[in-house]
């Protein structure tokens, strides 16, 4: 290998040398965090919700008018959604997961707790919550119907059994003895009974800190006039189930008007698409980066050729092969990479040190530098490969013309 | 040492065919010093790029050392040029960016010399030419002549048996010129067999044997090697004359 030479011939003109290498240490340091940052995205928006997403969707219902009886309505659509083809199962309840908007309560071991043992999600379902939900119940029952009470909007929650997730088990009952035991859903007596425990069921806020802690509670709970209800379709059916279920419906009740029927998959998509959003416009920066990166190691390698082609030519002539040349252009694009490479992997672990100080990000992984180094060493070959194979057919006969 | 019979070199476009050499034949022996001399564009340059396998020929033969060249792919070409020839250029082209050790080190690394062989010659080399004191200099810190010897010592460091010299002194003035001159010279008489393109007639004159080239064709030469004079007494290659050389 020619490295010492090559070396001290890019020590003579080491203007190129430190613009290629600074471009290939910022092009590092900023595809590495960039590509911990997307990944964390990713992983952000790839958190189950531990419901059934594929089949579910919501409908909501408003009623107007005097006279309107919100807690009878929610029985006869239930009643009526339960019985339409498609339908695998209903629920009323208040919000669905990353819905971005529900209700939250702090759930206490002893009575007048100054703070709660554990924040959770409220949903309040009826006895085919559960199931319609899709979530996978892992210890205990499901909700009973007697156990389903009629609530008005604005009175306490006191149910006397509630579900709650694993999460909020293990929070509350680091043992794992939470089946059957007793807490408070709002400081105050009575308590509730931990009944059942379900593997896990997300928040409808996406950006909670304590994500899966939910709990279910059996009651039928109008907000006023309106209801939401939660419907599973048959595997595969859930489109064509959405529209007869919003005619439907419209149809059994002129009183009310419905609202948009919408997927959860759908909900899901609205309540991602920030995240989405910076992971495309950060996989764009990366593209951009190592495009402009790539060209600019072909320019580079480009001009050398051309500004060379005497001195290529020599090399012919006293004896090099063409692989020679090609492997002179390609030792000396790997020598530049590599000075570019050591000062990007001490920048990209600087920014992510200021990340985790101004913005409390994870530390950058270690190993996303060593895999920068090698993505960006491959990048590199390739980059400069045109230009040295270029140099490799300039022929030994260039070495005697005039100049 | 190297044997071309009715070579021929054309170059062809879609429009025109140029006879670059026509029906050439040259046979230099072993320890010979040949000018081949000519006006501008009668082929000198062709012929050496030809017998310096820089170039290919399309029809003839050629054998150097011994070695049949049609035929040999790029590779067994680079191979046979750097073991066998050593080139002098009219310009030097020696690489600006290497100091002077690391000039004459290029050929040796493609020969794929170990590094304690490749110094030990790097260092004769220069000393041989008398630029050892500065093997950390590098080539613009050089005079012309200097740069001459240096790629006069870098053609020999890997003992070539035959020496392409591509008018040696044409970027030189007189006195430059003339070092370079008795240095060929001493290399030759040393065993190095020398081809020498030039269009001067003093220089072609201190060779054995001269080469008149026209048109692509050899129209003149030399039946018998030359005395001269050379330094401590009357020499021609090694002991005396060399057997005619046929062209």
């Amino acid at each position: 290998m020619e490295i010492r030479p090559i070396l001290s011939a890019l020590m003579r003109s080491k203007v190129s040398m430190i613009l290629i290498g600074v471009q290939v240490a910022l092009t590092l340091a900023i595809v590495c965090n960039a590509l911990f940052i997307i990944g964390q995205r990713l992983d952000h928006m790839n958190r189950p919700s531990g419901m059934n997403e594929a089949d579910t969707f919501y409908i909501g219902s408003s009623g107007f008018g005097q006279g309107f009886d919100a807690q009878a309505t929610i029985r006869e659509d239930l009643a009526l959604l339960r019985q339409m083809p498609g339908v695998a199962s209903a629920t009323s309840t208040n919000t669905v997961p990353m819905s971005q908007g529900g209700w939250n309560t702090g759930l206490s071991l002893q009575p007048h707790q100054k703070s709660s043992t554990a924040d959770s999600a409220i949903y309040i379902v009826d006895d085919k919550g559960l199931d319609t939900f899709g979530v996978k119940l892992i210890a205990g029952r499901d909700f009973k119907p007697e156990e389903v009470t009629d609530i008005k909007f604005g009175d306490s929650l006191r149910p006397s059994v509630i579900i709650v997730t694993q999460a909020v088990a293990e929070k509350m009952f680091p043992d794992g003895d939470a089946l059957g035991k007793s807490v408070y859903l709002n400081e105050d007596p009575p308590t509730s009974t931990i009944v059942g425990i379900v593997e896990r069921t997300q928040q409808p806020w996406m950006e909670s800190s304590s994500i899966e802690n939910s709990t279910f509670v059996p009651a039928y709970m109008p907000y006023g006039n309106s209801s939401r209800y939660l419907i599973r379709a048959q595997p595969g059916r859930r489109d064509e189930v959405m529209k007869a279920v919003e005619q439907k419906l419209a149809e059994s009740n002129t009183s009310r008007i419905i609202g948009k029927v919408r997927s959860i998959e759908e909900t899901r998509k609205e309540a991602y698409a920030g995240d989405r959003a910076m992971a495309i416009i950060l996989g764009a920066v990366i593209f951009a980066l190592l495009a402009i990166t790539a060209l600019g190691i072909v320019g580079m390698a480009s001009f050398w050729v051309a500004q060379r082609t005497r001195q290529i030519g020599t090399r012919r002539a006293l004896g090099a092969s063409r692989t020679d040349i090609l492997r002179y252009f390609q030792t000396e694009n790997f020598i530049i990479t590599t000075f570019g490479l050591i000062v990007g992997g001490v920048l990209a672990y600087a920014f992510s040190l200021w990340m985790m100080q101004a913005y409390e990000s994870p530390r950058l992984p270690w190993y996303y530098v060593p895999i920068g180094f090698l993505c960006l060493w491959a990048l590199g070959q390739l980059a400069v490969l045109g230009p040295a194979m270029r140099a490799s057919r300039v022929p030994p006969a260039v070495a005697t013309r005039s100049v | 040492m190297l044997k071309m019979t009715h070579l021929q070199m054309v170059y062809r476009t879609h429009l025109i065919e140029t006879h670059a050499l026509r029906d050439f034949s040259i046979h230099v022996r072993e320890g010979e010093f040949v000018a081949v001399t000519g006006p501008s564009g009668s082929g000198k340059t062709t012929f050496l790029n030809i017998a310096g396998l820089l170039e290919e020929f399309t029809g003839g033969e050629y054998w150097l050392d011994g070695v049949d060249v049609r035929g040999l792919n790029d590779n067994a070409r680079s191979k046979l040029r750097n073991e066998k020839i050593g080139f002098i250029f009219q310009s030097f082209n020696l690489i600006p960016d290497l100091n002077l050790f690391d000039n004459v080190d290029v050929p040796l690394r493609y020969r794929g010399f170990a590094a304690a062989d490749r110094k030990k010659r790097i260092e004769e080399s220069l000393t041989r030419v008398g630029l050892s004191s500065r093997m950390k200099h590098y080539p613009s810190e050089l005079s012309g002549g200097q740069q001459q010897r240096v790629a006069i010592a870098r053609a020999l460091a890997g003992s070539p048996r035959l020496l392409m010299a591509d008018e040696p002194t044409g970027n030189l003035d007189s006195l430059m010129a003339r070092g370079v001159m008795e240095l060929l010279e001493e290399v030759n008489r040393q065993g190095t067999t020398i081809v020498m393109v030039t269009h001067d007639p003093e220089l072609a004159a201190r060779a054995h044997r001269n080469v008149h080239v026209i048109d692509g064709q050899v129209t003149d030469f030399d039946e018998e090697p030359r005395l001269r004079k050379s330094g401590s007494g009357e020499s021609g290659v090694g002991s005396g004359l060399k057997a005619p050389a046929s062209v």
